[in-house]
């Protein structure tokens, strides 16, 4: 059974869960950079939440399915067609041999992801089958999909589904994350530290899977540039010199030289994923206490229509 | 409880420790892992980033038992007897960097081939990207800063100088390091249980080697 690339859109990679405690070998994350979606996908085809899927990122791809399938499109706003017909995300879709799928420009969200039953094949390496670009290495080929690819699976049975309204992840242009202070958050002055937490940000051109460069007010930082490098993980958000924070992504490196100003709350880093140039950012500080009772909620919450949602908040 | 190391809770599931020294770094390291099952352990030069499941372990457990372990002796780890010599074919397209790290430092190439390899290292850490090993113990007269643009791709194997230290890059990546050169040895193993060739502690000397010798 087989899927081919026709067009593969902006950057689209194979994708499943993360990388995990490896950071100590300078492994990063890796994986879906909104695991909530990634999950929401699966679960339409009857998938374990991280099977290996694809993510499409700004633009989708075109892909033609050279078997019949079960397919769903879960996350990012994009209108999507089926040999021209088009079809509803969240939803256990059929696809017969020779039919193309075509996901155009991504509306509203940066990322979508379009899993098929059964999963995709995917090199698997360092306990995981996601694509790691900057290495090159797992995924297809450890590179994002190009023209004319062929992505095999072994096809299996899917129930038909739809996610109810209520557990489907809200899209926007204006985003809030909860988040605390880090290790160096106290080398910024007053003004820095409201601004940083109060302050509007609006998301750069450069936000791609290694971080996010915030645009807003100039934050004044006591540093002088590098420090030793320390431990960072998705969603610690560094301060260079020149003032302009960057939120580290699925992909960024597992040590940093800046100063670590802020962490976003593990309950809400798979909304960076989402996260397209020219959204807006709002930071909400929480004590770490409070973020852990932001999670728990949040965990209870998907907990019924997804019973891995702790692994998937990972 | 009085303790050598500063403690710092950073989000909701991270701390961190500052130690002295990378060394420092690896042997807490090693302590924590034993003592609780963290989800991360993250040495760095100077701290140590712990990372813990914020959905099943409790902050305040798992920080009497971080504060247990820094209050306690904390072994260092014994020195390794391996020793590994590097091949690195120095300068050229192998070494972009060689000529400008000459210019900045005022060492001619020669003189600088000479001194690298004659130094015997040991890796302070692995980290950034994967396998990539940090190697303290470089002379003084090398103090260079990293590339003011750092590159998009870096070859794998890559040799390069900055911040006191070599980096050594086991896979491709986007890098700042100055490169002087580059080894054809074998970093990164992808099907061996423990993938990378280096670790934390091993004892490193780097060996000039011609062109041919590279295999091309």
């Amino acid at each position: 059974m087989s899927i081919t690339v026709v067009s593969p859109g902006l950057q689209t990679t194979l994708q499943s869960g993360p990388r995990i405690g490896k950071r100590h070998l300078g492994v990063p994350a890796n994986g879906a950079a909104d695991p909530l979606s990634l999950a929401m996908a699966n679960k339409l085809v009857s998938n374990a939440w991280d099977a290996t899927a694809i993510e499409a990122t700004l633009l989708g791809p075109t892909l033609r399915f050279d078997s019949d399938c079960a397919f769903a499109v879960a996350g990012a706003r994009a209108r999507l067609t089926l040999s021209g017909q088009v079809q509803p995300p969240h939803t256990t879709l059929f696809a017969r041999a020779g039919e193309e799928l075509v996901i155009g420009g991504l509306e509203i969200g940066a990322r979508t992801y379009i899993a098929v039953a059964g999963g995709l094949d995917a090199d698997k390496v360092l306990g995981s089958t996601s694509t790691n670009l900057q290495a090159g290495f797992g995924g297809f080929h450890g590179r994002a999909l190009q023209a004319n690819d062929v992505l095999k699976f072994t096809a299996a049975e899917a129930n038909r589904l739809r996610t109810p309204k209520r557990f489907r992840p809200e899209m926007t242009a204006s985003w809030a994350v909860h988040a605390c202070k880090s290790v160096e958050t106290e080398l910024l002055d007053v003004d820095s530290l409201m601004n940083l937490f109060d302050g509007n940000w609006t998301v750069c051109r450069r936000a791609d899977r290694m971080g996010l460069r915030l645009e807003g007010p100039t934050l004044s930082i006591d540093s002088e540039g590098r420090m030793p490098s320390a431990g960072v993980i998705p969603g610690t958000i560094q301060c260079p010199e020149d003032g302009a924070p960057y939120v580290l992504a699925a992909d960024a490196g597992t040590v940093g030289g800046y100063p670590r100003v802020a962490q976003v709350a593990r309950a809400d880093r798979h909304v960076l994923g989402q996260l397209r140039p020219g959204d807006r950012l709002r930071l909400l500080r929480r004590e770490p206490d409070e973020a852990v009772a932001v999670l728990r909620a949040k965990i209870d919450y998907w907990q019924e229509w997804l019973p891995d949602i702790a692994a998937i908040l990972s | 409880m009085e303790s050598k190391y500063v403690l710092t809770r950073s989000g909701d599931d991270l701390f961190s420790v500052a130690v002295d020294s990378p060394a420092d770094a690896q042997a807490l390291a090693a302590r924590l892992r034993e003592a609780a099952d963290w989800v991360e352990v993250i040495p760095g030069i100077a701290s140590v980033v712990l990372r813990f499941d914020a959905a099943s372990q409790s902050s305040d457990a798992m920080q009497h038992t971080l504060e247990d372990v820094m209050a306690s002796d904390v072994p260092a780890l014994p020195i390794s007897d391996r020793l590994v010599e590097i091949p690195v074919v120095y300068g050229g397209r192998y070494g972009p960097d060689l000529d400008a790290v000459s210019h900045a430092i005022g060492l001619s190439p020669e003189e600088i081939i000479a001194a690298h390899a004659a130094g015997e290292y040991t890796v302070d850490m692995l980290g950034f990207t994967p396998g990539f090993a940090f190697i303290g113990g470089l002379d003084d007269r090398f103090r260079i800063p990293r590339r003011q643009e750092p590159r998009q791709r870096v070859a794998a194997g890559s040799v390069g100088i900055a911040d006191g230290r070599t980096g050594l890059y086991a896979m491709a990546s986007p890098g700042g390091w100055n490169i002087i050169g580059r080894t054809s040895y074998p970093l990164f193993k992808p099907d061996d249980e423990d993938p990378f060739v280096l670790s934390a502690g091993m004892r490193v000397r780097f060996k000039a080697v011609a062109a041919e010798e590279f295999g091309e």
